[in-house]
């Protein structure tokens, strides 16, 4: 960061402005701005605000996502007394990994009961830990939840584009060879231009050379004319082996530019290279619901499950929480303060006691429609007989989204593969269908992939998030609109309660964001309690 | 049995009997069944009889917006609005006339069909950029 210039005239340097930094925000922010200049020290912005001396004041959290976990953890080690409420009758929120027994009932929906395994699961909701997300890292460490690599990328996984047109249209190519291919004819192409000159306007002294030698570098060029003759990373048709025969094998053939172009698939090269998307990706061992079970095994008994909160009522002195518990029973609890966790999809259908501005804010945010369904098969095929483990099966059907493999069981018997991932109006389209039509949709996608795909296919669990109760939508949707004008209200408290959760960050549909936004609120929470 | 094997040949067979019973994509030109459009593309949403989820998603049936201009109805399909996704991609012209035409006459709801040329009208000037298909969804 350059230097920047106070009102009054004076340099602001990056020393004056950490120091500010240190005094308003204490180390955490600190260290997070000296990571953000440039000194490279990220660890610190990924822990849990620094608190103690609750003296017993009472907090009551909503919702057991990661987010009120994260924060009933936090306050009750600091010295609160938390009471949690939660709707359903388990923790997690939407980390939750459907497995053999689990029930659904979407709204307007038939009963749905998993029928995988024992030991089969599905992460319905969130399934990826970026590297960079420290925070979700930082409690898999502390409660000792292992992690595995989940395989984002996979250059030996088919691409099955039928919306193209060409020889290669609905034809299963292997990415490596589109990513081979493409990259060698761009290069080829932009080389020869090079080379003739066109674009020595571009170069600084010395610098054709240089980027010359990048093109062929890159694109797997000849040495000498800079031609794409095919490489060897697009896979042999014949692999290496031993002896005379194989011995060398038999190298493939590039596809013709032409038909690569007009097949689109070269759409995917892209898709795995966002930040979000990058190796290193990791998913807990055992499922996504394995982090809120290390937050319990950490907490004392303060969760109350099949608590459905009807109503959030304040006065100058408390804020009082209303609900209807499993059996039915109405009750209330009291507290000093309140952290809502709950999605505001479903928080705007609750009566609240707040400001009309809060209020409207509340319902100025929508939230993504998203589908997904789980295919337990009885073999794993695809490492099989096609030598693809983990990542994912790119197609153009927008009802499919993706298909992707297990990244866990490898060269095991069986394996749960998610068989769609829609969006929007996809997501819309394919939860309308009946439990078995979503199934058999699925299956018929896998099936122009895969020739094993219907045959070994056996117990399946599918959701649409945005018609599960209590949940209502799969993450936060803001628009820049929302973003200036409501967002910035629900991240101030409304009296004694705070929202928290996932919709209250820049990391909407992360659980990364559900916990640095719960370190947030709860920082701010501790700070009054503290004043008071 | 649970875990029964799902043939193929059954599991094409159900796809079959969906697409088979609802004509999925009728071609332009082609009376598109409204009736049809609603239950494969909104109800999952706005519900079977068009009541719609309280706060979540508004009910259709008796809604005083989607028997006014059609214009702005067509509009709304055309475009989505808060949560609702949009639908240029996915329906057609006629299609997006015939679901708004039933939607308007089902229910109890009272209002003048929707012609095709309304539709084209609504999307006149409001063709959004084009992003380019995502393949790997964002989460």
């Amino acid at each position: 960061m350059p230097m920047s210039t106070n009102p009054d005239g004076s340099a602001f340097s990056r020393r004056m402005f950490l120091e500010r930094l240190g005094g308003v925000g204490g180390t955490a922010l600190l260290m997070a701005g000296m990571s953000a200049l440039g000194f490279g020290i990220e660890s610190a912005a990924a822990a849990p605000p620094a608190m103690s001396g609750g003296k017993g004041k009472k907090v009551i959290v909503l919702g057991t996502g990661v987010a009120g976990l994260t924060s009933a953890y936090e306050l009750a080690s600091a010295g609160y007394d938390v009471t949690v409420l939660e709707a359903r009758d388990r923790v997690g929120g939407r980390s939750f990994s459907a497995r053999k027994g689990a029930t659904l009932t979407e709204i307007g929906g038939e009963t749905q009961v998993c029928d995988f395994d024992d030991g089969s699961y599905i992460n319905a909701g969130p399934w990826r830990i970026p590297y960079f997300h420290r925070g979700y890292l930082h409690y898999a460490k502390k409660f000792h939840v292992p992690v595995e690599l989940l395989n984002n990328d996979n250059d030996h996984s088919y691409i099955n584009f039928e919306k193209g047109t060409g020889p290669l249209a609905g034809k299963a190519v292997r990415k490596q060879e589109v990513a081979a291919d493409m990259r060698g004819y761009a290069t080829e192409m932009l080389a020869k231009q090079v080379r003739q000159g066109a674009l020595d306007a571009q170069f600084g002294a010395g610098d054709k050379e240089l980027f010359l030698d990048y093109l062929r570098s890159e694109g797997y060029l000849t040495k000498n004319d800079f031609k794409y003759i095919g490489a060897e990373g697009r896979g042999p048709l014949i692999n290496p082996g031993a002896g005379l025969d194989p011995g060398p094998g038999k190298e493939s053939q590039p596809y013709p530019l032409s038909d690569l172009l007009k097949s689109q698939t070269w759409r995917t090269l892209r898709s795995v290279s966002s930040l979000d998307q990058q190796r290193t990706m990791f998913e807990p061992v055992g499922g996504m619901d394995q982090l809120p079970a290390g937050f319990m095994r950490n907490m004392p008994p303060i969760v109350k499950l099949q608590h459905v909160v009807e109503k959030i009522s304040q006065s100058p002195g408390k804020i009082e929480v209303f609900y209807t518990d499993g059996a039915g029973q109405k009750g209330s609890v009291s507290a000093d303060y309140c952290v809502c966790t709950i999605p505001l999809s479903v928080l705007r259908g609750i009566d609240l006691e707040v400001s009309p501005k809060f209020k409207e804010a509340i319902g100025g945010v929508s939230y993504a429609l998203v589908g997904k369904i789980g295919l337990q098969m009885k073999r794993r095929f695809w490492e099989d007989d096609h030598h693809i483990y983990g990542g994912h099966i790119y197609v153009d059907d927008p009802m499919i989204g993706t298909i992707s493999l297990p990244s866990t069981g490898w060269l095991g018997d069986k394996g749960v593969i998610l068989g769609f991932y829609p969006h929007g109006a996809a997501a819309a389209k394919i939860s309308a269908m009946s439990l078995a039509e979503r199934k058999a949709y699925a299956i018929a996608a896998g099936q122009k992939v895969f020739p094993q795909y219907a045959d070994n296919a056996e117990g399946s669990f599918s959701i649409a998030w945005h018609r599960v109760p209590h949940n209502m939508g799969g993450w936060a949707q803001w628009t820049e609109e929302g973003r200036a004008k409501y967002y910035p209200t629900l991240l101030e408290p409304d009296g004694r309660l705070y929202l928290a959760g996932e919709h209250l960050s820049y990391l909407t549909g992360w659980q990364e964001g559900g916990i640095e936004s719960a370190w947030q609120q709860i920082g701010k929470l501790h700070q009054r309690a503290q004043a008071a | 049995m649970p875990t029964r094997v799902i043939g193929f040949a059954a599991a094409l067979s159900v796809a079959l009997s969906v697409a088979g019973a609802c004509a999925a994509q009728p071609a332009k030109g082609k009376a598109a069944d409204g009736a049809m459009l609603f239950k494969q593309n909104c109800s999952a949403c706005h519900q079977a009889a068009g009541q719609g989820v309280p706060r979540a998603f508004p009910a259709l049936a008796g809604n005083t917006f989607v028997q006014g201009d059609p214009k702005a109805v067509a509009f709304v399909l055309l475009n989505g609005r808060g949560g609702m996704p949009n639908f240029r991609e996915d329906l057609s012209n006629e299609q997006i006339a015939a679901v708004l035409t039933y939607v308007r006459s089902a229910w109890g709801n009272r209002a003048a069909p929707v012609a095709v040329a309304t539709v084209v009208a609504a999307q006149r000037g409001t063709a959004g950029r084009q992003d380019a298909p995502s393949v790997l969804p964002y989460h």
